[in-house]
C-alpha cells in the first residue's frame, strides 16, 4: 500500500500591501498631528452664511481666543508685539493678508482693537474669518 | 564569430504595480492638507486713517448693538429678520444706501458676523461698522 506523504508547503507572509499599510499609517500620523497643531490655540469659529474665500498666497493669522488673548504662530503676544509682527510682515509683502481669526464668544472690543492696529499701519487688506454654515 | 546579443532590460510589471496606489494616496493626501488651510470669511476694506466720505444723511441706515447682542433701529430692538426687510425695503427706494453699525464693546463676535453676513449677502455697498465710541 502506497502511503501518501502530505504536501509540505512552504511559510508564507504576505509582504506586497505593507507599503501601502506604511503610507496609510503615514498618514494617518500626518493628519493627526496637523490636527493637534490647530487645537494649540482653542478657537471656535464664527459662523456665516457663504462666507467667501479670502485665502491669499501670503497670509497674516491673527488668532484671538474666548478671552480676548491674542496669539501670532501659536504664541501668545501683546498689542506692541502684535504691531512689531505686522509691520515686519508687511514690510516683506506689502500684498498680505491680515486674517483674524477671532473666538465666535469673544468680546467685539477685541476684534476692535487688533483692527485698530491695522488702521494706524495703514494696512487695509484684512479678512474676518469664519466658517459657512452647515445646513 | 558569435556576436553576442544585448539583453533588453525589461521593466518588471510585478514590482511597478503598487506605484499607482502610491501616487493616489499622495494625491489624497495633499488634497486633505491643502483643504484645511483655506480661509473663507469677510474681505474688508478698512478706511484709511481720517479719512471721510460724504454720505447723504438720507441713505444712511444707523442700527446700534447692544450689550446684550440686541439690535436697536430707530429706538426699537429688532432681529436679523426684521432688518432683512428693512435693509431690503431702503434698498429699493435708495440703492446708495449706507449701512452704519455700532457695535457695543461688549457684545459678542458671532453676533457681530451674523450682520456682517446678512448685510454682505444683501449686497449693500456702503457698509461700515465700528464700536460706539462714548464705550471705549
Amino acid at each position: 500500500m502506497k502511503i501518501k506523504r502530505k504536501k509540505r508547503y512552504n511559510p508564507y507572509i504576505p509582504v506586497c500591501s505593507m507599503s501601502d499599510i506604511a503610507f496609510l499609517l503615514l498618514i494617518f500620523i500626518m493628519l493627526l498631528s496637523l490636527i493637534n497643531n490647530r487645537k494649540e490655540i482653542k478657537i471656535d469659529y464664527p459662523e456665516a452664511e457663504k462666507p467667501e474665500v479670502t485665502q491669499k498666497d501670503k497670509n497674516f493669522e491673527i488668532y484671538i481666543d474666548k478671552e480676548g488673548f491674542i496669539f501670532y504662530s501659536g504664541k501668545m503676544v501683546d498689542f506692541d508685539n502684535l504691531e512689531i509682527l505686522l509691520v515686519e510682515a508687511l514690510n516683506k509683502n506689502p500684498d498680505t493678508r491680515v486674517h483674524v481669526i477671532a473666538d465666535k464668544n469673544c468680546k467685539y472690543k477685541n476684534v476692535d482693537s487688533v483692527l485698530n492696529i491695522l488702521k494706524l499701519l495703514q494696512h487695509r487688506l484684512v479678512s474676518l474669518v469664519a466658517r459657512e454654515i452647515k445646513q | 564569430m558569435i556576436i553576442k546579443k544585448r539583453k533588453k532590460n525589461l521593466i518588471n510589471i510585478g514590482d511597478s504595480a503598487t506605484l499607482s496606489d502610491i501616487a493616489f494616496i499622495l494625491i489624497i493626501f495633499y488634497i486633505v492638507t491643502a483643504g484645511f488651510n483655506i480661509y473663507r470669511g469677510f474681505i474688508l476694506g478698512l478706511p484709511q486713517k481720517d479719512s471721510t466720505k460724504i454720505v447723504n444723511v438720507e441713505d444712511i441706515i444707523r442700527v446700534t448693538m447692544s450689550k446684550e447682542n440686541m439690535l436697536i433701529y430707530a429706538g426699537k430692538e429688532i432681529n436679523l429678520t426684521e432688518l432683512e426687510g428693512i435693509i431690503k425695503e431702503r434698498l429699493n427706494l435708495r440703492p446708495n444706501m449706507t449701512f452704519l453699525l455700532k457695535i457695543h464693546p461688549e457684545s459678542t463676535y458671532q453676533h457681530v458676523v451674523d450682520v456682517v453676513s446678512k448685510v454682505r449677502n444683501l449686497n449693500v455697498e456702503n457698509f461700515s461698522f465700528s464700536m460706539l465710541e462714548n464705550e471705549r
